[in-house]
């Protein structure tokens, strides 16, 4: 897919994730990310990484929010007043709450997933605007750098340690940070050095390879960011109202028109393969 | 016109006590320029100059003239100069801009705003040059990096120079890999593109040189006549190779070894008994796993089958770019560093000023270790790492960059250790030192280490 069509969609899903508190729609959004990435994923994806830190990052909101909210009919049990923040009641109506929030939370991450997880970074970069070309080289090229960093910092930690370096107090992790540090720093410069040896800052450039666009790809950004305008002015009118399980858990109210919008997300996932 | 026309040139780096080129002539109109000479000697300045990083990217004060195919260099900034010069540098990861290796190869001609129809028939040509052709969808991380040095030649080829500069291309590549980015060097020259390359591995070099030029302090001479080059190298290293010592307590045995990472295997029942006194090459192209045994034998990688049994003692690992330990002020502090953390007996003076003159670094003492040639930053790291005496040495390529003379004392700095009673394991591509140092030499090749009995002849 043309990646500035993944990044319409993403920021469309991103949108109404955030704009909402009904989960109703928040699950709508993230099983539709999930099917895009899905369907739709870069060959040799693993979810695994994806599906942990959605879920961890879910969990732990739910938890947070459990323990600091204290309103609510269906009490679970009684934590003693003086014990700092989480004294109180546990109730059902803040696991409900908590449980909201963390679904809120895996939405918004599944909404930006597919600019990595679909999309090819390096795809992305390129497909900023001209006057953001410089910058998203520069991030291009820096996105190259961080697995050679990573392997510079593991193998500094090892080597160091050998030297007999022992991280017992704060004060000792410069031994490792310092050089890790100044390494990128070199490596950067080394880059730089090699960047200018080809040309680089010439001025505007051509490009080797541009995404294909394809009368699915508009479809989809169109169709997006058209599906997101729609609820957010939904919202605005009241229509789409917040949703909140205090004191008691209400109905979940759906609205039609909303619900739509929601479910247009799912078109990129519809349609041909192109892989 | 000549392609370069140095006169009287002149160059200090900013805020350096010394210039780094002195009163340099030099005049290239044809085939290959070699550039032999110690390390920090100016080699790679003198050709940072022909491309004009020298002075538009590094600053300083330059003097003199400097002509590159009628560019006054000082005037004409690298941008443009890189429309006639391709640079390759020493380190292949780090010349790689794009992740997959057309669009890499491409970089360069979109900086030149060649048109996109153009483009394809350019990277074409380049990626054959360099016999990379089936390297094209290939994703840059995943090559080795013989292959990325070839990518690297590819992107500057697909320019279309009429000048390459190369420095020190081969320093970092295994033999194969090393005669392959030689034989794309020699297709480029065929087409009639020159080139001056810096190198300490001559061997591959010298048959297509028309020149050989030493930098020795930064001035330029003519060494087209002497008999530079490997049999130097080996002299210089010396000696008789070391006899196998009589048996010592093993320092480390191997039973059963199998190390990678799970779901890759890259050494498979690995059994190896390494003695206090010995020095052990480990040879191998890259990707075979000479590092994967190292880091096995130190620790930082638990096997994956088997067991490895080690003596007490302190053990010194020097990974493959290690110049990236240096991070204190002062070359003296940083080996005072491992001395005190490492329980080598003490940090005084003396022991000090004992590895300094191991690896004849006693006048760089007072220096900043990050500031010094990459030749003397190798061997900085290496005293680093070394002082104190460890019972098991295991050194990564430790001869990476340096030249003759720098490889000579390490070579020698090795056997005193070994003479000390410490086990030394060295994993390289340095024939030579192999040959002249170890008291064994191993191979790993398929999965498995090999004893060798006879080391082949090095490659004339």
């Amino acid at each position: 897919m043309n990646p500035r069509a993944i990044a319409a969609w993403s920021l469309a899903a991103l949108a109404i994730a955030v704009s909402t508190n009904n989960p109703v729609y928040r699950a709508v959004v993230a099983l539709c990310a999930l099917n895009l990435i899905l369907a739709r994923g870069r060959p040799g994806l693993r979810l695994r990484p994806l599906l942990v830190t959605v879920a961890v990052a879910a969990a732990i909101a739910t938890v947070v929010s459990l323990l600091l909210s204290h309103t609510g009919t269906h009490r679970f049990i009684e934590v003693p007043g003086d014990v700092p923040l989480i004294g109180g009641a546990i109730t059902l109506e803040s696991l409900v709450f908590g449980l909201v929030t963390g679904l809120g939370i895996a939405a918004a991450l599944l909404a930006v997933a597919p600019l990595t997880l679909v999309a090819d970074p390096y795809d992305l970069v390129d497909a900023l605007p001209p006057f953001l070309a410089r910058t998203g080289a520069a991030i291009g090229t820096a996105l190259n750098l961080i697995p050679t960093m990573a392997r510079s910092a593991a193998d500094i930690r090892d080597a160091q340690r050998l030297r007999g370096w022992r991280p017992r107090r704060v004060r000792d992790w410069p031994d490792v940070a310092v050089p890790v540090v100044l390494t990128a720093v070199e490596s950067s410069i080394t880059l730089a050095e090699a960047m200018e040896a080809r040309g680089w800052g010439s001025g505007p450039r051509t490009h080797y390879l541009t995404a294909p666009r394809w009368w699915f790809d508009v479809a989809v950004a169109v169709s997006a960011l058209l599906a997101a305008a729609a609820f957010l002015a939904l919202r605005a009118s009241g229509a789409v109202p917040d949703w909140y399980p205090f004191p008691v858990i209400p109905p979940l109210p759906v609205n039609p028109a909303a619900l739509a919008c929601c479910l247009v997300l799912i078109l990129p996932s519809l349609g041909p393969d192109t892989r | 016109m000549d392609a370069l026309s140095f006169a009287q040139l002149g160059y200090a780096y900013p805020g350096a006590g010394h210039r780094a080129l002195r009163d340099v002539d030099l005049t290239i109109d044809c085939g290959l320029t070699l550039l032999t000479g110690d390390s920090g000697s100016g080699k790679s300045t003198l050709l940072r100059v022909c491309n004009g990083l020298v002075p538009h990217f590094h600053g300083g004060v330059i003097s003199g003239r400097a002509l590159v195919f009628g560019q006054d260099v000082t005037r004409t900034n690298t941008r443009r100069l890189a429309r006639d010069v391709g640079f390759v540098f020493q380190d292949p990861e780090l010349q790689s801009v794009h992740a997959r290796v057309e669009r890499d190869v491409a970089f360069g001609l979109e900086n030149m705003r060649v048109p996109r129809g153009e483009m394809r028939a350019r990277v074409d040509e380049a990626l054959h040059l360099c016999g990379a052709e089936a390297l094209r969808e290939r994703s840059v991380a995943t090559l080795s990096g013989g292959e990325r040095q070839r990518v690297a030649l590819a992107g500057v080829l697909a320019m279309r120079p009429r000048l390459l500069a190369l420095d020190e291309p081969l320093s970092q590549l295994d033999e194969s890999g090393a005669r392959a980015l030689v034989a794309a060097v020699a297709a480029a020259m065929e087409r009639g593109t020159l080139a001056v390359v810096a190198e300490h591995r001559l061997a591959l070099l010298r048959p297509l040189a028309q020149r050989v030029m030493e930098v020795s302090g930064g001035r330029l001479s003519d060494s087209s006549d002497s008999d530079a080059g490997p049999a130097m190298h080996a002299t210089a290293l010396t000696g008789r190779p070391g006899e196998r010592p009589s048996p010592n307590h093993a320092h480390v045995r191997l039973h059963g070894v199998a190390a990678g990472h799970p779901g890759a295997v890259v050494l498979a029942s690995v059994d190896l008994e390494l003695s206090g006194g010995e020095v052990v090459a480990v040879i191998g192209n890259n990707g075979s796993g000479k590092t994967t045994l190292l880091r096995t034998i130190a620790g930082l990688l638990a096997p994956l089958q088997g067991r490895v049994e080690r003596t007490a003692g302190r053990v010194a690992y020097l990974p493959q770019n290690p110049t990236t330990l240096l991070h204190r002020r002062t070359l003296r502090s940083e080996i005072e560093w491992t001395l005190r953390h490492g329980g080598g007996g003490g940090a005084g003076a003396d022991a000090v000023d004992a590895t300094l003159a191991d690896f004849g670094l006693e006048h760089v003492a007072e220096r900043y270790p990050r500031d010094l040639s990459t030749g003397e930053r190798q061997r900085a790291a290496l005293a680093a790492v070394l002082a104190g005496s460890p019972a098991l040495a295991l050194l990564d390529e430790p001869t990476r960059g340096m030249d003759a003379t720098a490889a000579a004392r390490l070579g020698r700095a090795v056997q005193r250790l070994a003479a000390t009673g410490a086990a030394v394991v060295i994993a390289t591509h340095d024939h030579d030192l192999a040959t002249h140092v170890a008291t064994r030499v191993v191979e790993t090749r398929d999965g498995a280490v090999q004893e060798q009995t006879v080391m082949a002849a090095a490659p004339a």
